[in-house]
């Protein structure tokens, strides 16, 4: 009796898991019932075989809305056991790192969260001392208020464009290994209508729309609140680097220095980007506290809830900035937000924010292979 | 025995035809209950493995292109099997189904443009977006917002009838029997396929390996009370819906995923390896529910369909893949099947097949054989091009049809005349309007069309009404 393996409950052994991917996702091909939801039982129907690269390529066009999973027949307890949004978001979660240029890992990627709470923590400290040290050793000089008092500006730009160019470099490389790997020429890349067609479906998160019925998300009553929030954080984020690319144009192009006043591009737009990230961010925290577990991959619940937390921090921290920027504690919170910066830019190829690009990608993907769809 | 407090209406049965009734009733009565034999996770019958339903349109939509007359629907259920059983209840239905699709709509069911792979059935059947559980979904979000109560792992065992009423309906329901009054009961409490006993008694030893493609409980219970009460029957005892399945498809609920749409561009073999059934006979939605008793009528209720990668793009394809080899008597072996009979048929067949004509998947084509027995009428090319493939099929039965039989207003007909307050909807009164054969879509539209009668119909009874009258009328 001894012997034998007791049946383990919990993740599949990796192997496995594209076995098991394809033989869901054979069981929706001879199905279809899903067609209208979203673009992944097209774009299944459309493969005579289904090679790995094909799942990955499903996995990530696939956006989690859950709507498949609360209309199958076949979902759990039936025997068939289908359940596509936990068994493609596993796969998303297993393949992210797969693209990432095979450089020497720093120390702190090895664990889930954000590969690592305590590395997370001793990096955020690492950022923070040297931003301290650099303060000290550079002093700065400028207006009450302005960051250059506490920060110089050959400084600041070298502490934080350093990290930023190196994450969106392990970024493209990455993207440029995910799609060799799934879509094969890079030729495909030159679709300017796919890029059009793929930029329209982010920009409206359109596969999070359940065909019209809105997602099960949540809870299996359809709902927009996940649309929404993803929408806030999504175009807050981009409001914030909106803001600081306005603040640079200011500086080097208008040759304005800062501190800006309230009612300025930069400021404004820092302002509603802030805002919208830690409202989104705050809702889709709470939302996903709130979904069945029994559709979601435990890793990715746990990146999903890294991401989350290390936006809000940004948006907090930056905020804050703005707020105190004519107080005495605004010295500690800058340092504090920079320190965010670099942190959030070293960790960034290995967290959840990488499927911005996959999820592109295999946009882009799709619109090119059906062009019909709009 | 608990006694329960009394509802209005009482439905039985959480599929289509219940879930329309409820709602039906509780435009008009406030106390409705209906009762879910399954969990909340499996709950819906046999409508969480549907996926469309056949209405007339005058106009065509987004989502049913181009119109459908109400003569046409006629005409398409007279050529099924042996046409309607009573032919005033059939065009009641034909008719009533106009308006179902916008009072579905209103009762928040979504639609989706007809699915890639099912040829023919764009222009005549409305598909829901994500299939029968969503609808199923979507009615109960509808029927609880309206305050409808719902009772889930609820079994109805018997009616407690009054002479022609009925008083209570005894449940079992969380390890309890209750009896529950009521009003007036709904009876939509589907077929008894799910019931070999039932079924051998018909069939005989061949039922044993019938397959079951949807729910479990449809064991006729309720049924079986109703004809004890003296409810008069409707309908064939062997009619039944029934298609081609995977022989590997598990005994029950496997559902779509395991039906076999390959036949009409394959050749049908039985276990002799001899033909035995024009595969191309007419368009697949019309004839793909006769392969059912097709092949309940084959020695061993089997058969073996047989194609070629010429075709093997033109329908769903199977969940669990079918066998492939090189040549046919490989093809043969690997499926048990005898080489050199099967070789001697396929070489027969290919023979006869006419050369030269238009071959088209999508409508009745040129492709036929010549001095063949039994013939194939359309989509007829040539096995001859590797890799074969074949998968073996047994009997998937739907539903059964044999059940009671109702009036225009949908109450329970006895020998000499009605239950005065007993409604029926759906596949247990199905048997009223088909007699053999099937057409796609129309179980549903069956189940929508009896189940807005007969809840209506309750909720008249229940608030006072007499339970005569047109069974048209308003809804709103």
């Amino acid at each position: 009796m001894d012997d034998l393996p007791l049946p383990v409950d919990g993740p599949l052994p990796a192997d496995g898991l594209f076995a098991e991917a394809r033989r869901q996702l054979t069981i929706c091909n001879a199905c279809r019932y899903c067609e209208g939801y979203c673009a992944v039982f097209p774009a299944l129907e459309r493969r005579t075989v289904l090679e790995d690269p094909d799942i990955t390529h499903l996995a990530n066009l696939c956006h989690d809305c859950r709507a498949c999973f609360t209309a199958c027949m076949y979902a759990p307890p039936h025997e068939f056991a289908v359940n596509p949004p936990a068994v493609l978001s596993e796969v998303r979660r297993r393949t992210y790192d797969d693209y990432l240029p095979k450089l020497p890992r720093p120390p702190w990627t090895g664990l889930p969260w954000m590969r690592g709470r305590a590395g997370v923590a001793a990096l955020a400290v690492v950022a923070a001392a040297g931003v301290a040290a650099l303060a000290l050793a550079v002093p700065g000089g400028g207006p009450a208020g302005s960051p250059y008092r506490v920060i110089a500006y050959p400084a600041l730009l070298v502490l934080v464009a350093l990290p930023c160019a190196w994450g969106v470099a392990v970024l493209a490389m990455a993207a440029a290994r995910y799609w060799r790997q799934t879509a094969g020429s890079f030729r495909g890349l030159l679709n300017g209508r796919a890029w059009l067609a793929a930029t329209r479906h982010a920009a409206t998160l359109r596969y999070l729309r359940g065909g019209g019925a809105d997602c099960s998300y949540p809870t299996d009553v359809p709902s927009a609140a996940r649309r929404r929030l993803h929408g806030c954080v999504a175009y807050g984020f981009l409001a914030c680097a909106g803001s600081t690319i306005a603040a640079a144009a200011e500086q080097d192009l208008a040759g304005v220095r800062p501190p800006y006043p309230v009612v300025s591009v930069p400021v404004l737009l820092g302002i509603a980007g802030g805002l919208g990230l830690m409202a989104g961010c705050a809702g889709l925290i709470w939302l996903r506290r709130r979904a069945d577990p029994a559709s979601s991959d435990p890793g990715m619940t746990s990146r999903d809830y890294g991401l989350l937390i290390a936006l809000e921090i940004l948006a907090v921290s930056g905020l804050l900035t703005l707020v105190l920027r004519q107080t005495p504690v605004y010295a500690g919170v800058l340092a504090l937000h920079i320190a965010a910066v670099v942190t959030c830019f070293c960790m960034v190829p290995y967290t959840k924010f990488s499927h911005v690009v996959y999820r592109f990608l295999a946009l882009v993907h799709d619109s090119a292979e059906a062009p019909g769809r709009q | 025995m608990i006694t329960e407090p009394s509802w209005d209406v009482v439905v039985i049965g959480g599929g289509n035809a219940g879930l329309v009734a409820a709602m039906a009733a509780r435009r008009h009565v406030p106390r409705v209950l209906l009762l879910e034999r399954a969990s909340a996770a499996m709950r819906g019958g046999n409508t969480r493995h549907t996926r469309n339903v056949r209405c007339v349109h005058d106009q065509g939509d987004d989502y049913t292109p181009g119109t459908y007359s109400f003569d046409e629907l006629w005409r398409d259920l007279c050529a099924v099997g042996t046409g309607p059983a009573n032919e005033q209840l059939a065009e009641l239905t034909v008719a009533e189904s106009a308006t179902l699709p916008a009072w579905m709509s209103e009762h928040g069911i979504r639609w989706q443009r007809p699915l890639a792979g099912t040829l023919h059935l764009g222009r005549t059947n409305r598909f829901f977006l994500g299939g029968g559980k969503a609808l199923v979904n979507a009615y109960h979000r509808t029927a609880a917002g309206m305050g409808v109560a719902t009772w889930y792992e609820a079994t109805a065992e018997d009616l407690v009838m009054d002479g022609d009423r009925a008083v209570a309906v005894t449940v079992v329901a969380g390890g309890q029997r209750r009896r529950v009054p009521g009003r007036a009961f709904v009876c939509a409490s589907g077929g008894f396929e799910a019931n070999t006993d039932w079924l051998r008694r018909y069939w005989g030893d061949a039922a044993d390996s019938f397959i079951i493609r949807g729910t479990r409980d449809n064991d006729g219970k309720v049924l079986a009370a109703l004809l004890e009460a003296g409810a008069q029957k409707a309908g064939e005892e062997r009619g039944f819906h029934a298609v081609a399945v995977d022989a590997r498809a598990p005994r029950f609920d496997g559902g779509i995923a395991t039906r076999l749409d390959s036949i009409p561009f394959s050749v049908v073999v039985n276990s002799a390896g001899r033909r035995f059934y024009d595969e191309g006979q007419e368009i697949w939605p019309k004839r793909y529910a006769i392969w059912g008793s097709n092949i309940a009528g084959q020695p061993g209720q089997i058969a073996y369909s047989l194609w070629d990668a010429k075709v093997s793009r033109l329908f769903l394809p199977p969940m669990y893949g079918p066998a492939s080899a090189p040549d046919v008597p490989a093809l043969a072996s690997a499926l048990g099947l005898d080489p050199e009979a099967v070789t001697r048929t396929v070489d027969e067949y290919n023979k006869a097949v006419v050369p030269g004509g238009r071959f088209d998947p999508g409508g009745l084509d040129e492709c036929h054989t010549d001095g063949l027995d039994p013939p194939k009428s359309h989509w007829a090319r040539p096995l001859d091009t590797p890799p074969y493939y074949g998968i073996a099929m047994r009997p998937g039965i739907t539903f059964t049809y044999m059940g009671i039989a109702v009036t225009a207003d949908a109450r329970v007909r006895t020998a000499d005349g009605a239950f005065e307050n007993v409604f029926a909807a759906g596949e247990i009164m199905s048997g009223n309007i088909l007699s053999t054969g099937y057409l796609a879509g129309f179980g549903m539209t069956i189940g929508g069309v009896w189940g807005r009668i007969a809840g209506r119909g309750a909720a008249r009874v229940a608030s006072g009404g007499t339970s005569g009258g047109t069974s048209g009328g308003s809804d709103g």
